[in-house]
């Protein structure tokens, strides 16, 4: 990689990084809640373009896929169905779990700017999985199904029994009591 | 050139034009307000309740049963990219995992979740 | 990656040229298609349908029809509902709009072509995952509708866009489902590549594998909530569904996104099952040296495609006119209890009888 589409791709990143803290705080500092689902799918899609930017393009696509064009719909019905009102709900007020949770959330955070100025980080991949490696293999999609279909064959087969248990858990929530509800 | 480029392109040209259409819209026209102009649509019924009415628990089960044969049909597609290689091991374990699914589809039917009524 | 300068210059200045001739090309689908929705079921009802807007007492059948629209909805008066949610209902237009642009960038519109040696694709976005890029994308196009329904502080928007968007991602899953088979037979997710594979009329998807040509041309209605499937717009008892409050150029902003949506689908159905740019019996891309000219080949290609989608956009006319609307557990059922489990049947059979043919 050139030194120009190098510096590029950090721009890139710190602007897109920039811009995902922005959106994130929108998120939970957002009084109404569909107002927090709306930035949430934003914040999603921005990941989606950190992952694009990575080279792995079908995470990105799925992030899309699923997170933002799925998960947040179903927020969205949530927040509807539950349909409160802002005067309802609190905004971001510290009480003791918030606080803690801020002060986890911080000590984690300059744990990995830590680790981040200490030295390079320690990725998983021996360095082999260059841009053009990965073009010449068959691209970027057929190498994560390869992967996936060989070495991780039991935690591939171990999602069907998780989404097994999602389905029969979500039936089971919302079968419950369904004639009390409105039509 | 990175293949990122045009869709950052067709994507503001996409969030411009809707932008721009939206705006428009209080640009161009004529500008009388009145109260029942602006009243929301009933028909010519005055208004009796806010439109905030608390919808059913079915478009919740609706939602979560689409992320998560979503998310079987992305599986599927991962599988279909890397069929030719894989070959009879590969058919042999994306039948394994839909079989499981397809036991949770059962139960979603016989259960009639997926009754509208 | 690894291209000089100059290459890149020249992929950039022809991305933006074939971006926004595009463009262009898309802004002309829903004039045309206002005009064409009005005309045709007049012709099948025998009325006259719009002929009298001219100019300068020039009728020409009424071609003027939708400009005289396209003022009208420009200059009327904006009226936001008193209650509503003011930033979400200035911003669902936006969320109508700009999915349906996105995914027509990724549609190849004809063959390569060469140019002073650079090899030049006719799609604007090619990406790695191939038409999962277009899944992805059409996924956001629920957010208009439910933000616009929402917003709106109407009880017939509300429910018209619950309605429409419970459709919408039901019928999600058989349009993603009734594509697997595709890249089993083609084995790959690029759409150029698939188009290149369908070299022969017998190639071509549709006799293939026609479970799936049928699943999505269904599901392909169902997303777009185009009659039979137009529940969120049922005019009988939910006046106009979500766009119910929506009125000037924002009423015009979810006129563009249906109808480019809808135009897009029929691009993607002739490229997956109908062979694309591909013309029958006849190599398209073997015209350039026959006549000397570089680009005939991929203008007659343009033209194929552009004759099979206009094909889908009289169907989705025809099909209006001709089929009523459904009930909405019949629709619901009909998604979830049909097009699912025969997508899947569909898929197993498709991979057991190409294993049978290749891995034998």
């Amino acid at each position: 990689m050139s030194e120009l589409s190098n510096f590029m791709s950090h721009a890139v990143f710190h602007a897109l990084a920039g811009l995902i803290t922005l959106v994130s705080l929108m998120v939970v500092a957002s009084k109404h809640p569909v107002k927090s689902a709306v930035f949430l799918v934003v914040d999603l899609f921005l990941l989606a373009a950190v992952y694009a930017t990575l080279e792995s393009h079908f995470v990105a696509a799925i992030q899309v896929l699923v997170y933002a064009g799925a998960v947040v719909v179903l927020f969205l019905f949530v927040i509807m169905l539950l349909n409160l009102q802002p005067d309802q709900l609190r905004g971001l007020r510290f009480n003791a779990p918030e606080a803690v949770t801020l002060i986890l959330s911080l000590i984690g955070m300059f744990i990995m700017i830590g680790v981040s100025v200490a030295g390079k980080p320690t990725g998983l991949g021996d360095g082999s999985l260059t841009v053009e490696a990965i073009a010449d293999g068959g691209g970027n999609t057929y190498l994560v199904a390869m992967k996936l279909l060989t070495d991780f064959i039991w935690p591939f087969e171990l999602a069907s029994v998780l989404i097994l248990l999602a389905i029969v858990a979500a039936v089971v929530i919302a079968k419950k009591d369904h004639k009390d509800q409105p039509a | 050139m990175n293949p990122y480029i045009p869709v950052l392109i067709s994507l503001s040209f996409g969030l411009v034009l809707g932008g721009a259409l939206s705006a428009l819209a209080a640009l161009l026209g004529p500008r009388k307000p009145s109260t029942v102009k602006s009243e929301p649509f009933e028909c010519g019924v005055p208004m009796v309740t806010s439109a905030n009415e608390k919808m059913s628990v079915k478009f919740y089960l609706t939602a979560i049963l689409f992320i998560l044969f979503d998310i079987e049909t992305i599986f599927l597609y991962l599988w279909a990219t890397a069929f030719p290689q894989l070959g009879w091991f590969g058919i042999v374990e994306i039948l394994v995992f839909m079989l499981i699914l397809v036991a949770g589809y059962i139960y979603v039917v016989r259960r009639g979740a997926l009754e509208w009524d | 990656m690894g291209l000089t300068a100059d290459e890149f210059t020249v992929q950039f200045i022809s991305t933006l040229l074939k971006f926004s001739i595009l463009a262009v090309i898309l802004l002309q689908v829903p004039p045309i298609m206002v005009l064409v929705e009005r005309r045709i079921p007049a012709f099948m009802q025998r009325r006259k349908g719009p002929n009298r807007v001219g100019l300068f007492g020039f009728r020409i059948y009424g071609v003027l029809q939708s400009l005289a629209d396209t003022i009208k909805l420009i200059f009327k008066e904006e009226v936001v509902p008193t209650g509503a949610h003011k930033a979400f209902y200035h911003l669902a237009p936006v969320f109508a709009v700009f999915p349906a642009l996105m995914i027509a960038m990724a549609i190849p519109y004809g063959p390569d072509i060469q140019v002073f040696g650079h090899t030049i694709p006719l799609s604007v976005v090619r990406v790695d995952v191939g038409f999962l890029f277009i899944f992805a994308i059409s996924s956001l196009a629920v957010y208009g509708v439910t933000i616009a329904g929402w917003a709106s502080n109407n009880k017939y928007a509300l429910l018209g866009s619950l309605r429409a968007s419970a459709q919408m991602i039901s019928y999600e899953i058989p349009l993603g489902m009734s594509l697997i088979p595709i890249v089993l037979i083609y084995g790959s997710l690029d759409l150029n590549k698939i188009v290149e594979a369908q070299t022969h009329i017998w190639k071509w998807g549709i006799f293939l594998s026609p479970i799936s040509f049928v699943l999505f041309l269904i599901a392909m209605f169902a997303e777009t909530n185009r009659t039979p499937f137009d529940l969120s717009e049922a005019e009988g008892e939910l006046v106009a569904g979500f766009h119910t409050e929506y009125n000037s150029t924002k009423f015009a902003a979810f006129f563009l996104g249906e109808y480019v949506s809808m135009f897009v689908l029929s691009c993607l159905a002739s490229t997956v099952f109908l062979g694309g740019w591909q013309v029958p019996f006849f190599d398209v891309r073997s015209l350039d040296q026959l006549v000397g000219f570089t680009g005939v080949g991929a203008f007659v290609g343009f033209g194929s495609l552009f004759m099979k989608a206009a094909f889908f956009m009289w169907l989705y006319v025809w099909v209006r006119w001709t089929i009523p609307r459904f009930r909405y557990d019949q629709l619901m059922s009909l998604g979830w209890k049909f097009m699912i489990p025969l997508g899947l049947i569909n898929v197993v059979v498709t991979a057991l009888a190409l294993a049978a043919v290749r891995f034998s």
